[in-house]
């Protein structure tokens, strides 16, 4: 997917793009949309639309820019999507991970 | 900025002799390529080469920094060529395994009688790639680690243990 085509949410997001145009992995920005609450009449009533999915290695990725402390709600999400489906590769990015990345990138000098 | 090692390098020394001797055991009777990815995984391989008892031969891939040109691809390659060959490829930290893969795919295209992967460092914590890691000397938490040939802007390559930097390089 082209970057420029994407109206990102956030720039660590765009970083993470671009990261994988460098290694030239093919990705896909908030392709799928899972459901992850049913209400009684079995209908799906919440979603998680994780924000990459990386075909080559059948995995999706999501970033989180909140503070640890207030990832809570995000954390909860990503629990009922593993809970339901168990067989959905998902990790989830901080912005420090993806900072962490880009540090060791740029450690040689 | 470096406190206490996390390694020091008389565990660095054990490691190294075990994967040795693991190597020379697995690769008994062929000789086999072992290349290093520059520059941080020189200190390593030039342990690790030491630390085997059969005949081997080695090489070095560099590739291009985060930022550089339109995407990653070998800034340096082998001299040896790597068909028919086993190859045992040396880095120094699988982080994502997406530099090392990359690598990997591009030696594969060139048929080696096998390949194996070999790191100094095993940082799981956000791979992203899945390489199977066949040798490795330790696994770490997320810090960023320097000494015995891993850099911070260039400094603490030439210390001998691996030590924990209170910093990531902004």
């Amino acid at each position: 997917m082209a970057i420029t085509r994407v109206a990102f949410a956030h720039a660590s997001e765009a970083e993470l793009a671009r990261l994988f145009d460098f290694y030239r992995i093919t990705w896909h920005y908030e392709p799928h949309s899972f459901p992850i609450a049913w209400n009684e009449r079995g209908r799906p009533v919440e979603f998680f639309t994780p924000d990459f999915y990386l075909p080559e290695y059948d995995l999706y990725i999501e970033v989180t820019v909140a503070k640890p402390v207030r990832n809570t709600r995000k954390n909860r999400k990503l629990r009922l999507l593993r809970s339901h489906h168990p067989r959905v590769n998902v990790k989830l990015f901080t912005r420090r991970d993806v900072e962490r990345v880009f540090s060791r990138l740029k450690r040689a000098s | 900025m470096i406190g206490d090692p996390l390694f020091d390098a008389e565990s660095i020394a054990g490691r190294v002799s075990a994967i040795g001797a693991a190597i020379s055991a697995d690769y008994a009777g062929k000789t086999p390529l072992m290349i290093g990815l520059l520059a941080a995984a020189a200190t390593f391989l030039a342990d690790l080469v030491r630390a085997v008892t059969i005949p081997c031969h080695i090489d070095f891939i560099a590739v291009n920094n985060y930022g550089d040109g339109e995407g990653i691809l070998f800034e340096k390659d082998v001299a040896i060529p790597v068909q028919g060959r086993h190859v045992i490829l040396v880095d120094d930290t699988v982080d994502t395994g997406l530099t090392l893969q990359y690598v990997v795919k591009r030696l594969l295209e060139r048929c080696p009688a096998s390949l194996e992967v070999c790191t100094l460092l095993d940082r799981p914590h956000r791979r992203i790639a899945d390489i199977e890691i066949k040798y490795r000397a330790f696994e770490v938490p997320d810090v960023f680690v320097v000494g015995y040939g891993l850099d911070y802007l260039g400094r603490y390559r030439e210390l001998p243990a691996l030590y924990a930097h209170g910093t990531w390089p902004a």
